[in-house]
């Protein structure tokens, strides 16, 4: 696993241009067809088909034309210390989440709750997520002060 | 460990971000190692050392 660095260096102002025009492209075939599939509700279908690919078509977009100027892969980023600061908060988060689960089962279990699992496991990965990123965060600033 | 990473550095009038680059690590990890927050890995340990001219035990030594 490598790092990457971001530089001080911009790309050339037509590679933005065309970021953002792969950008709009991708986000509009996939809206289309989101929309196609769901021919009674077309615009609502594509508006949320566009919502939900705008971000990462985007993103791929900067991921091709724009990261190469702006962004350089250490050569042995995998000797980083931010490395063993994703292990240590991924590790951590890992024990959060478990626990997390188990004290909802049992509050469940003991409650006769029943709950949606499509309602709750998204929750669970958005827990994973920003423990994680928490973690990171704190363990970076214990690390760096 | 302890380490005297941060007055080699100085000796040679490196920034951070100088040695971040010969080592090809970010500068965090420099910063980390210097606070002696981090140990580093024994590849770049023996990466450091090469970079001084001198042996790992001349920059690092256990607590």
């Amino acid at each position: 696993m490598s790092k990457a660095s971001f530089t001080s260096g911009r790309a050339p102002a037509h590679h933005y241009v065309l970021a953002i025009i792969l950008g709009v492209i991708l986000t509009v075939v996939v809206s289309v067809l989101v929309g196609a599939s769901n021919p009674d509700d077309f615009w609502l279908a594509a508006a949320i088909g566009a919502l939900c690919t705008a971000y990462p078509a985007m993103s791929l977009a900067g991921k091709v034309f724009v990261s190469n100027h702006t962004v350089t892969r250490d050569p042995h980023g995998e000797q980083s210390v931010e490395l063993q600061w994703m292990r240590q908060a991924g590790a951590g988060a890992f024990l959060d989440v478990l626990a997390a689960i188990v004290v909802a089962s049992l509050v469940l279990a003991i409650g006769r709750f029943n709950i949606d699992a499509l309602a709750v496991l998204p929750g669970l990965v958005a827990l994973s997520v920003v423990d994680a990123g928490l973690r990171y965060v704190v363990i970076r600033h214990h690390t760096l002060k | 460990m302890k380490n005297n990473l941060a007055e080699r550095r100085a000796e040679r009038r490196w920034t951070q971000a100088d040695l971040a680059s010969a080592l090809g690590v970010s500068r965090q990890t420099v910063i980390s190692i210097e606070r002696e927050k981090f140990d580093p890995s024994l590849p770049l340990a023996f990466l450091i050392a090469r970079t001084f001219d001198c042996a790992i035990e001349d920059i690092f030594t256990a607590d």
